[in-house]
């Protein structure tokens, strides 16, 4: 327990229209498998995974929100300490794509302001059903300067390379990134076993 | 063996009486109520309010709501889907009615609530998917709906193309208008039973669209349909068969009289009063911290915050954190709390005290893990309650 086991912690957020696949990229992404049988997320979930970038052990803590609107509440006191943020919607519902904007402005109102983010836009693998071009995700990322990737947690597709790539533009801005971090936020009790008050 | 017996008489007893006594209703099924003979679904429904404690009521008043329940199914599924289908003849945009590429077609019009309807879809495909329940057929679909003319748009119906719709909209947007591969019925996920069978998720899906339209004020949020999910179960899966066939219009009034006690917590803005939800997180706390003053400061150290973990438990009423029998009899002792619902405060603050050891010693991320996936393989049901019970002694 004392010995650590990671050289940076980060902590990520995955937000976007509910049904857009959110749970299923983090699912895709730590468990390597799909899962079609996900019930909604209600409130917040919880994943970690450990990467390495640039030789170092980078532990990554993930964020999973529900995507109705009645949990922002809720969800929104994340995003203030989230370092990325995944912005997620799903090519084959319009809807999902045109709230992009919205979850934006949710995120200049709450986040960080040196917040990290990602769009993706989810389900690639059925190209049948496209509603969004493809040229439109990546035009809406390139007039906010985000960066933009289609993935599929179905097919496996940039799943990895979406986080990897969160990750690495958190690290590549993180003070200090060669010795031990500072101004990130580790979590203070990571060791203290069964300390008592 | 022979004290289960007992019980059973106990139960029997209670339950044969006249004028029912609700006091050793709820001391009983409190205890955990008995599925044989269906004792769960009727003390459920008493202590649920549906059926009223003057026994020789009950057929009568069944009767009567059962009859309301078919009234509101006409009225705003029936009705509403015959003039959709009207104003779309009057239109002239029958021909292309279901894959009609202008967004503003009569029967989309008609339709303002087809978002929340995607919403209940979406939710009530995934019900329970670790249990085949859900997707089998029901033997009581509900007769108006199967048998409706084809001139009605059922919830299925509208489902069907609203998905359609859209794909054929962004279709347009793309400029490929390929209506033959639009006309090709959707993919597996979309899969449903034939005509003339309906799934126990399609009448749980009705349930909540009706509930929904009848408190617009509310309308449907995410969760609800795991409120819905173990009392229709319930019923439906009684043994009795007057129960069975009467699943759908009980648990719609049993549920709309379970989220008048309990809906403050599906409210937003209700957030940060004193009855929303973050009230009920802080009462879980204040409670932890009185019970185990070194166990809260841990929590508090480690800013482990009830909004990651209690606000499902409390919300779902602890639904997504036991296996579906457990989460039943959790609820025997929910309903037949007469302070509703303290004891499900009691019953989450005794889960972290079970958890307390491990607490105190994990690092962050595995106590959220532990929260978040709570492990009732060691930590059973029975000793929860048994504890929580304890708990309400001192
Ligand atoms: N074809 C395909 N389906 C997907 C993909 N990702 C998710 N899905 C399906 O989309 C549905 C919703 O996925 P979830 O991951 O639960 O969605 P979510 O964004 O977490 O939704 P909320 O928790 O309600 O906010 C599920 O039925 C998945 O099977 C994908 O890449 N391809
Ligand atoms: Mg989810």
């Amino acid at each position: 327990m004392a010995k650590k086991t990671y050289d940076l912690l980060f902590k990520l957020l995955l937000i976007g229209d509910s049904g857009v696949g959110k749970t299923c990229l983090l699912f895709r992404f730590s468990d390597d498998a799909f899962n079609t049988t996900f019930i909604s997320t209600i409130g917040i979930d919880f994943k970690i995974k450990t990467v390495e970038l640039g030789g170092k052990k980078i532990k990554l803590q993930i964020w999973d929100t529900a995507g109705q609107e009645r949990f922002h509440t809720i969800t929104t006191s994340y995003y203030r300490g989230a370092m990325g943020i995944m912005l997620v919607y799903d090519i084959t519902n319009g809807k999902s794509f045109e709230n992009i904007s919205k979850w934006l402005r949710n995120i200049d109102e709450h986040a960080n302001e040196d917040v990290e983010k990602m769009i993706l836009g989810n389900k690639c693998d059925m190209e049948d059903k496209r509603q969004v071009p493809k040229d439109r995700g990546t035009s809406i990322a390139q007039e906010h300067g985000i960066p933009f990737l289609e993935t599929s947690a179905k097919a496996n597709i940039n799943v990895d390379k979406g986080f990897m790539e969160l990750a690495q533009a958190i690290l590549n801005k993180t003070p200090g990134r060669d010795t031990e971090p500072k101004g990130v936020d580790i979590h203070k009790q990571e060791t203290g076993k069964g300390k008592c008050c | 063996m022979a004290a289960y017996k007992a019980r059973l008489e106990q139960f029997k007893d209670a339950l044969s009486k006249s004028e029912l006594d609700i006091k050793k209703i709820r001391e009983l099924s409190f205890q955990g109520c008995p599925f044989e003979s269906g004792y769960r679904s009727i003390c459920w429904k008493i202590l649920l309010e549906h059926l009223p404690l003057k026994r020789d009521e009950w057929p009568k008043h069944l009767q009567r709501q059962r009859a309301t329940y078919k009234q509101f199914i006409n009225e705003l599924i029936i009705i509403p889907g015959e003039k959709a289908y009207l104003g779309a003849l009057a239109d002239g945009k029958l021909e292309d009615h279901p894959l009609n590429p202008n967004p503003d077609s009569q029967w989309s019009v008609q339709f303002k609530d087809n978002d929340m309807l995607m919403q209940i879809d979406k939710d009530c495909r995934r019900l329970c998917p670790d249990l085949s329940f859900f997707q089998s057929a029901t033997k009581f679909p509900c007769n108006e709906i199967i048998h409706a003319k084809s001139n009605v748009e059922t919830l299925r119906k509208r489902v069907e193309h609203t998905v359609l719709k859209s794909e054929t909209v962004g279709r347009n947007r793309l400029g490929i208008t390929n209506m033959q591969s639009t006309r090709r019925r959707t993919s597996d996920e979309y899969a449903l039973l034939p005509d003339g069978q309906e799934a126990h998720w399609e009448v749980v899906e009705r349930i909540l669209f009706i509930y929904a339209k009848l408190n617009p004020g509310l309308n449907y949020v995410q969760g609800m349909n795991e409120i819905l999910g173990p009392i229709y179960y319930t019923f439906a899966s009684d043994p009795d068969p007057e129960c069975k066939e009467y699943a759908e219009a009980d648990s719609f009034f049993c549920f709309t009289n379970l989220m008048a006690e309990i809906r403050d917590h599906f409210i937003k803005t209700l957030d940060d009063s004193d009855c929303g939800i973050g009230y009920s997180m802080t009462r879980l706390m204040e409670e932890i911290h009185i019970r185990d003053p070194c166990l809260s400061h841990r929590m508090t150290e480690q800013d482990l915050k009830p909004q990651y973990f209690a606000f499902r438990w409390i919300t779902l009423m602890l639904s997504q954190e036991f296996p579906l029998p457990d989460v039943l009899r959790i609820w025997d002792s929910l309903f037949a709390d007469k302070n509703r619902f303290d004891f499900l405060i009691t019953v989450c603050c005794s889960m972290l005290i079970l958890l307390r050891n491990e607490i105190l010693s994990n690092d962050f991320p595995s106590n959220m893990k532990l929260l978040q996936n709570f492990p009732y393989t060691t930590v059973e049901v029975i000793k929860v309650i048994s504890k929580a019970v304890e708990m309400l002694h001192r």
